[in-house]
């Protein structure tokens, strides 16, 4: 694809991401289908889908899509007209059409050549297709003995077609040729230009020479401009055949009088041609000779065996009456239409969406992100001047600033719904292959993520609403012996909440086995016999590496390997995710997430002479270190006990010295813990970058930022600070 | 001055090909993905030469969106080129009777269009 054009490598571009948005709205219509019953304009829809498909496929060359998609909208097509049903064999046969064109486009992207298993797919659509078409599919069609879908390494080779010099082929020699032409009355009215084609015609060969005849001219008064009078007669020189030189006249051939004879040819030819024209045979004549088709001998043996045919009446009258008709208007009902487009303006005012490369996105937030922390190093130097003009500029700066932020950040959302477009059909195969029935339902489209959010979070929801299916919903029998309908339901649900997102995956299934995870966690050694545990804690232990607590191994929601790998996945974004449970109603499954990965609210704390960065929605409140505090790394919080996390400890710094120390009670989950800090700084955007190599596996810290006097800044991860202290002080507690 | 082409399609990628091969041919061309936006880019545009339209298309087909723009009477001599494909004899026929009276068979090569477009409209 290297050599490729760039104008045509970014169309192609264009044209896959264009099929698999196409791919997917006829997979959403046609589940939708199966599940509320056909209706035209969803069909019409899918058959939209695969005919624009089929019309981009063709202009890159992709013969062998365009052969596929034409087999399924001949199927569409008779669905279409009510001669075949969508019964949902063919609902199944459409949806696993979608499939294989993805899949072919997939490879075709990723270069991956056609396996066994691809071909012997296309061959069975291609049979089913004909067998729903109701063809008799034991007839020799050739297209079913090879597969119509072919992936060749070099894209770029169907593609540039573009550059092709048109049809001279230089071995054919020129030959005269006789071109008689007379427009149609009309062909003003239609948007055609004579002269146009004549130019046109110009590019396939010479025209040697040319009369025009102004014989059809009424009298000026006579005259309407909108009307055509005009015919030619040209001697033309061209390798074309007369094929192709009629093409040139194509779109003008049902109302004109087209004739193309070989120069100084039959001359009967050219006597019938002169018959059938409304011009004066003599002066006709008088101008083949003119422009050289035809020599005077020729013409007059032409007149000649005219007059031989005038004996027997079929001579055709001069000078046909012409006559001249108004074009009618097509009524259109112009009411109708208004309303019509009223309704659909609304619509289309959704549909101005502008394609940008993600890329591009994230080199625009990158930028935002400097600009911001350059905005807030004008502003600490506006501060340091203490000029108040200088301030109040620097800090209208920095709001607009922010506000680009904002918009950047705006720009990289995606709504949600997009997120859960896979799962109707995800539920529907996984319930289809688990024989359970299960519905899905899909809540809090609008809500927006970032997208490459979207991206990390897809397997780990996939995975769980998976594990639900399969785990969660009970075998319909054991359904309605506990009172419930036999049919499962799995919901999806997003919402925003304080500063971030939650997407619920919940089933009313039988919810999660406190004593079956509990035995299990003890038979792997993930907690000891003694240990008391709230439910949730209990419930966590689902995601710990290694778990698994369904009895059988089955192909839906993998090995036992998948839920530490959902959280970890999870965690990567900075989300979180909890359990709610109840023991014979059902599960649901909670996960958190920021709003955006890139810029985060921060809270800057000192730690002797360095800066630190919490993020803020992990602080729940800031206290005075309390005098009366031992050694023992607690304190009192609201007759609570509050565990306290020394900093200094952890990075291994020297012992803070400050009489006056401050606390930042901060939470992950449930949990909650006090760090000790020299200093308290305040709020402050923070840009997020990433931590170089050298650093990445540093506990405690999740990225860096950089200050708005230069100096980095570390971000402290509090999930892991708070985990890892509960895990040492419950080691030093078995010490004890 | 290069002439105006209206491109009515709702595949991007068919615009964007179609797009590429006439400007290689010199002529200008503006961009709709439906009826309904071709009737706005009409109304912003100087001057349109040539009109190429689908005839399937979401929010306003291309037969409506032919029937509304001949109305107008500074459109009723631009050229339309219509586009189809073999299984749409039908829609050939209305959108003839819509005052489109060129058509091309989809799928169909850049080259060809830029051809067809050639012929009803210099460069």
């Amino acid at each position: 694809m290297m050599d490729m054009d760039p104008q045509m490598a970014a169309a192609l571009q264009t044209f896959f991401e264009e099929s698999r948005d196409l791919l997917q709205d006829m997979e959403s219509a046609l589940l939708f289908m199966e599940e509320q019953g056909a209706d035209l304009e969803r069909i019409n829809a899918v058959f939209r889908a695969a005919h624009t498909i089929k019309g981009s496929a063709g202009l890159f060359g992709l013969e062998e899509v365009v052969r596929f998609t034409h087999r399924l909208e001949n199927l569409l097509d008779q669905i279409r007209s009510g001669t075949k049903t969508l019964s949902p064999g063919n609902i199944t046969l459409l949806l696993s059409c979608g499939d294989h064109i993805n899949d072919y486009l997939d490879r075709l992207v990723s270069a991956t050549p056609l396996d066994q298993h691809f071909l012997s797919e296309d061959l069975r659509l291609l049979a089913a297709l004909q067998s729903a078409l109701g063809e008799n599919s034991s007839a020799t069609d050739p297209s079913l003995t090879e597969p119509s879908l072919t992936v060749y390494d070099d894209v770029e080779s169907r593609t540039e077609f573009i550059h092709e010099v048109s049809s001279d082929a230089p071995v054919k020699s020129a030959a005269n040729w006789h071109i008689s032409l007379r427009f149609g009355q009309d062909t003003f009215r239609d948007g055609m230009d004579p002269l146009s084609f004549l130019r046109y015609l110009q590019q396939i060969g010479e025209i040697t020479g040319l009369v025009t005849l102004t014989d059809a001219l009424p009298a000026l008064s006579m005259m309407d401009a909108e009307t055509c009078y005009l015919g030619f007669e040209i001697a033309f020189r061209s390798v074309a055949d007369k094929a192709s030189i009629l093409d040139v006249f194509d779109f003008v051939k049902d109302n004109s009088i087209i004739h193309v004879l070989p120069a100084h040819g039959q001359i009967a030819a050219y006597l019938k041609m002169i018959q059938q024209l409304p011009e004066g045979d003599q002066h006709l004549g008088e101008i083949l000779v003119a422009v050289g088709s035809l020599t005077p001998e020729e013409l007059q043996k032409a007149l000649a065996l005219q007059e031989g045919s005038d004996q027997t009446g079929q001579h055709l009258p001069l000078g046909e009456i012409l006559v001249e008709q108004k074009m009618v208007q097509e009524p259109v009902v112009q009411g109708a239409l208004e309303k019509q487009q009223q309704q659909r303006e609304s619509k289309n005012a959704e549909r101005q969406l502008l394609r940008v490369r993600a890329h591009d996105l994230d080199h625009l937030v990158d930028l935002v992100g400097e600009l911001v922390i350059a905005s807030a190093a004008n502003r600490l130097f506006a501060g340091r001047e203490d000029l108040e003009s200088r301030l109040e500029s620097s800090s209208q700066v920095a709001r607009l600033v922010e506000e680009i932020r904002d918009g950047a950040l705006r720009l990289r959302m995606i709504d949600v719904a997009e997120l859960f477009q896979r799962f109707p059909r995800v539920v529907r195969d996984t319930a289809r292959t688990l024989n359970k029935d299960i519905r899905l339902e899909i809540s809090g489209e609008g809500t927006e993520l970032d997208k490459s959010m979207a991206e990390k979070i897809s397997d780990p929801l996939m995975h769980l609403v998976r594990n639900a299916m399969d785990h969660g919903i009970e075998p319909a029998e054991q359904r309605l012996a506990a009172g419930k309908p036999a049919q499962g339901s799995i919901i999806l649900h997003a919402r925003h909440d304080s500063g971030g997102i939650v997407i619920e995956v919940s089933d009313d299934g039988g919810g999660l086995n406190r004593e079956k995870i509990r035995r299990k966690a003890l038979e792997k050694g993930l907690i000891s016999a003694d240990q008391l545990l709230t439910d949730p804690e209990i419930y966590a232990l689902i995601f710990a590496p290694g778990f698994s607590t369904a009895d059988t191994i089955s192909d839906i929601s993998g090995r036992g390997v998948g839920m530490d790998v959902v959280r970890q996945n999870i965690e990567s974004v900075r989300g979180r995710i909890d359990i709610d449970s109840t023991p014979g109603r059902g599960t649901t499954m909670r996960i958190h997430l920021p709003l955006t990965l890139s810029i985060i609210d921060g809270f800057l704390v000192r730690l002797a002479q360095d800066t630190y960065v919490i993020p803020a929605e992990a602080v729940e409140e800031c206290l005075e270190y309390p005098q009366t505090v031992g050694s023992v790394g607690y304190m009192e919080l609201r007759d609570q006990p509050l565990p306290l996390l020394d900093l200094s400890a952890v990075f291994k710094k020297a012992e803070l010295s400050e009489t006056r120390r401050n606390v930042v009670v901060v939470r992950h989950g449930m949990e909650r813990i006090g760090v000790v800090v020299s200093g308290i700084l305040g709020n402050q955007q923070t840009v997020i970058k990433p931590l170089g190599k050298l650093f990445e596996r540093v506990p405690g810290v999740s990225a860096a930022t950089i200050l708005g006097n230069g100096d980095v800044a570390p971000i402290l991860d509090i999930p892991t600070l708070i985990q890892r202290h509960y895990a040492i002080s419950a080691k030093s507690a078995l010490v004890h | 001055m290069a002439k105006n082409i209206l491109v009515v399609d709702d595949s991007a990628s068919l615009r964007q090909v179609v797009s590429i091969a006439l400007k290689g041919g010199g002529y200008n061309v503006i961009e709709a993905c439906d009826g309904v936006d071709g009737l706005a880019k009409l109304a912003a545009a100087d001057k349109i030469h040539l009109i190429i339209s689908d005839v399937n298309m979401p929010n306003m087909d291309g037969i409506t969106f032919v029937k509304t723009l001949k109305q107008k009477p500074e459109y009723k001599f631009t050229p339309v080129i219509m586009l189809t494909t073999e299984a749409e004899e039908e829609k050939k026929r209305e959108g003839q009777a819509a005052g489109a009276k060129a058509w091309v068979i989809k799928p169909f090569q850049p080259q060809q269009m830029l051809a067809a477009v050639s012929k009803l409209v210099l460069p």
